[in-house]
């Protein structure tokens, strides 16, 4: 039982990445319908300004406040992620509102190797080593060891995820957000200044994805030009899990992912495979919400007229 | 007294909480020419989509020469003789005016995936005998000369055109045209009416067809079926349902009496 | 003059051209002696075309946007190897006789990969191919990423170090051979009656389908076609480096052919074929600036789509330039 625990626990913290991750994909859909591929490689662009955030700051602050260092270096991450979200969609994306849906797909797979070619260049593709920005520490409760990072990554996802609620229920840009995410046609007839709002929905996005390509370098401890790719697919399977275009959704099918991803793991020789299946866990899943539930676990169906 | 070709018998379609068609009988004997008429919203086009094989009735069931449709795909129609045309037009945009009508004469070739990569006499004969029939098809219907363009090309009622010979084209024997006179002018519209009469007369069609403008409506259809809020309110000729209060009621809206 | 001769003539000379050119060791009158090098681009520019001509049928011709063709490369790849290997290894008798006489056994391996692959091909395509759109980019994307990770997980299949010990029966001949196969296939079935299915799925799928036409039933005959001739390059590919491993099918395998199709303007093979044959020089001149390769290329990438969605060179051979359409 213990063990069961341990695994959900460190399954959560996982899951609260991916949920970050999930909800730009979630978002970006909702509003424009399209799948942004290079939103992986956001996640990975926060951990590494993550790391040259730290370096350039790290001299200046003193020692104690290690933990304040953290959070300038967290927001200051995501501010610059979602500067990054925005000139993207400027510069790529809008240009193709009009077009089918295909071409902006590959134009997404051009950004994100765009993205993760030039980290290499610039980074060179070794992985770097992520520093800890507050000292690694884990205690033991009734037997299940916890580290204080892990615990921070679910308080804080949990914190984004509540401020991003208010955000969308609460405030006028928030509700933009959901009309032109309903009828984007009739949004703009309204008075909605749609580029407004997109440029708003990328930036937010990214801001998230960072955060959680931070608490994921912290949890694992390296960087690489390319370890957006696979966290990156597969918070697009936990945003359709949920329900792609639907928010809680995406939250929800993040956390599933990282539980089951880890328990599949975790009692790999029960279940007779090896542990190295664990990436093939989050196709599996995909392959069986589109073959049973397309809309997810929170999404609603939607027929075409003829 | 011809054969009932299209049977509908308590037909209901339900999405969710809303019904769109409830409790519809409706009929089409081979070679009537039918039309469907009601305000905007009364479930012409669920109609019609129930009987071209894009939803499933929730209850009640669609016969089609005696053969429930219920299950089957919706390619297989065409082949059982039913055809139909778009509210919107749904050419193919990147084909041309002739390639679009070959592309129903395929539900009648015998050959498949081998012939087209053998390539042997046999199947050279048999496309230049659907290039001819298509090419044949198009000259009827006055569109022979533009055979080669793209389809995009051509005018929008010329386009229309090449969707009703496009279905023609699949020997249909029951042919749905959805508002094909939409969009029209005055002259095209009259074009249209010709057209269909001469089609349903030289290919021996039953037509249904849905449509908004009344003129075409009466002038060209035998019988007439009035839908509201997806019930069938009246069925007759043209005369007696323009003289029917009903019908009157559901466009126009009740007379109010007025004190004096 | 019908296309069949026209292919018979294509296979002959292309026959003839790499026995008198590559100098085999028993023709006393080999020509000349190409340069190892070339050679080699050659092989892997053939190769390159019935890939790209292969995913060209699923995604330009069927409007089906596919990105896990290297799966099915390697499904080819790893099918194929593994007989050859066992073959070679085996103490059966008439295998030997078999594998001695060369080309026949070396046709019934590739056949037996790209088999293979079409059967993978109609596995992947039954479920994925009722989705529309990004969805199904992302599930085949999936599947690819799916037969990566349950090959590397094969230590029969040399699981995450690769398989050695391929014999290398690729020459110049197989890869010309079977790219002109690939070519004359795609080529006919589309340029037919029954062809036009293909596009007008692509274009309407419910006006298809009210016309008649099957569309599922044409979406999997493309997709399984290209799963197909993706596994004899996969096969081909294999017996020409002698070392395959599950890196070299992943994602980035798929876009790199997907870039092709692209280029050349989907539904258009010559100009496909023509783009895969650029891509692979280029690929081979820059080789040198591996760095800046991959960033011009996406940077191309964007460009293009925001400029010119109809590819590069697709466009002069279509009929109609306005290949937005076909997007």
């Amino acid at each position: 039982m213990g063990e069961l625990i341990q695994q959900l626990v460190n399954g959560l913290s996982l899951g609260a990445v991916y949920a970050l991750i999930a909800l730009g994909y979630t978002m970006v859909y909702g509003v424009l319908r399209f799948i942004n591929f290079a939103h992986g490689d956001v996640f990975m662009f926060g951990a590494f300004m993550g790391v040259c955030l730290y370096q350039w700051l790290k001299p200046i602050f003193p020692e104690q406040c290690g933990f304040l260092l953290g959070i300038v270096v967290l927001l200051g991450a995501m501010v610059l992620a979602a500067l990054l979200g925005i000139l993207l969609e400027r510069l790529a994306y809008k240009p193709l509102r009009a077009r089918p849906r295909i071409t902006v797909l590959i134009t997404a797979i051009g950004v994100s190797l765009f993205l993760e070619y030039s980290c290499q260049l610039i980074f060179g593709a070794a992985p770097k080593g992520f520093p800890s920005l507050i000292e690694s520490r884990s205690g033991a409760f009734w037997g299940v060891r916890v580290s204080n990072i892990q615990l921070m990554v679910v308080v804080v996802t949990a914190c984004l995820l509540l401020a991003l609620r208010g955000v969308v229920l609460r405030t006028r840009m928030g509700l933009a957000m959901r009309a032109v995410s309903l009828n984007p046609t009739a949004a703009t007839l309204m008075g909605v200044n749609l580029d407004r709002v997109i440029s708003f929905t990328f930036g937010l996005g990214s801001a998230l994805a960072a955060a959680g390509g931070i608490f994921y370098a912290s949890l694992y401890q390296a960087i690489d030009p390319f370890m957006g790719v696979l966290p990156g697919m597969k918070a697009f399977v936990a945003a359709v899990l949920g329900g792609i275009g639907v928010l809680p959704g995406a939250a929800l099918g993040g956390i599933l992912l990282g539980l089951i991803e880890t328990l599949v793991v975790g009692y790999s020789k029960n279940l007779g495979i090896s542990p190295s299946y664990r990436d093939a866990v989050a196709f599996v899943i995909l392959i069986l919400i589109l073959l049973f539930k397309p809309t997810g676990l929170l999404g609603k169906s939607q027929k075409e007229k003829v | 007294m011809s054969e009932c070709l299209l049977e509908l018998t308590g037909v209901t379609m339900r999405f969710g909480g809303l019904v769109a068609v409830q409790e519809v009988d409706f009929r089409v004997s081979e070679g009537e020419l039918v039309g469907l008429i009601g305000p905007n919203g009364a479930g012409k086009t669920t109609l019609f989509n129930l009987i071209s094989g894009v939803y499933t009735p929730t209850a009640g069931s669609v016969l089609f020469g005696g053969r429930n449709l219920e299950g089957q795909k919706t390619s297989a129609l065409a082949g059982l003789g039913i055809a139909r045309t778009f509210q919107n037009i749904r050419l193919f945009r990147s084909l041309t005016v002739l390639e679009n009508v070959c592309v129903a004469c395929n539900l009648h070739q015998r050959g498949g995936v081998l012939d087209a990569l053998w390539r042997g006499r046999r199947f050279r004969k048999e496309e230049e005998s659907y290039r001819q029939k298509a090419l044949e098809l198009l000259e009827m219907f006055g569109l022979g000369a533009e055979a080669d363009l793209p389809c995009e090309s051509l005018s929008y009622g010329d386009q229309r055109r090449l969707e009703i010979v496009r279905a023609v084209a699949t020997e249909p024997r029951l042919l749905l045209l959805d508002e094909p006179a939409a969009g029209m002018n005055a002259t095209e519209k009259l074009e249209l009416m010709r057209l269909i009469r001469f089609m349903q007369e030289r290919f021996k069609l039953a037509v249904l067809l849905v449509e908004h403008d009344m003129k075409v409506v009466m002038g060209i259809c035998q019988r007439v079926a009035v839908l509201e809020y997806g019930r069938k309110i009246a069925e007759g000729t043209p005369d007696q349902i323009q003289a029917n209060p009903q019908v009157i009621a559901a466009y126009l809206g009740e007379e109010i009496e007025r004190d004096a | 003059m019908s296309s069949r001769l026209l292919l018979l003539i294509g296979l002959v000379l292309g026959g003839v051209l790499s026995f008198v050119f590559t100098g085999h060791p028993e023709a006393s009158w080999t020509v000349a002696q190409i340069d190892d090098y070339f050679l080699n681009v050659l092989i892997l520019v053939g190769i390159n075309v019935i890939l790209a001509v292969s995913l060209n049928m699923v995604n330009g011709y069927t409007g089906q946007f596919s990105l896990g063709h290297a799966g099915f490369m390697a499904v080819g790849a790893y099918a194929s190897s593994a007989l050859s290997i066992w073959v070679k290894g085996s103490s059966i008798e008439w295998l030997h006789v078999a594998q001695t006489s060369g080309p026949v056994s070396f046709l019934g391996t590739l056949l037996f990969g790209g088999v293979l692959a079409g059967v993978a091909g109609i596995l992947v395509g039954t479920p994925s191919l009722r989705l529309k759109g990004d969805y199904l980019a992302i599930v085949t994307l999936g599947f690819g990423e799916i037969i990566r990770v349950v090959i590397q997980n094969a230590e029969f299949l040399g699981g995450a170090r690769g398989l050695t010990g391929i014999p290398t029966h690729t020459t110049l001949g197989w890869t010309i051979g079977f790219s002109l196969v690939s070519i004359y296939v795609v080529r006919s079935l589309v340029k037919s009656n029954y062809g036009l299915g293909f596009m007008a799925v692509r274009d309407d799928e419910i006006a298809a389908e009210a016309m008649g036409v099957n569309a599922t039933r044409y979406k999997v005959t493309a997709f399984v076609l290209g799963a197909f001739f993706a596994g004899i390059a996969g096969g081909l590919y294999a017996h020409f480096i002698g070392y395959i491993s599950p890196e070299g099918f992943n994602f980035l395998k798929s876009v790199d052919v997907v870039v092709m199709v692209i280029l050349g303007g989907m539904g258009s093979t010559f100009g496909v074929t023509f783009s895969a044959v650029l891509l692979t020089v280029l690929n081979e001149v820059l080789r040198e600036t591996e760095q800046f390769r991959m960033i011009v290329f996406s940077l191309m990438l964007i460009v293009l789509m925001i400029w010119r969605p109809q590819g590069l060179i697709g466009g002069a051979f279509r009929r109609f330039s306005g290949g937005k359409r076909t997007l």
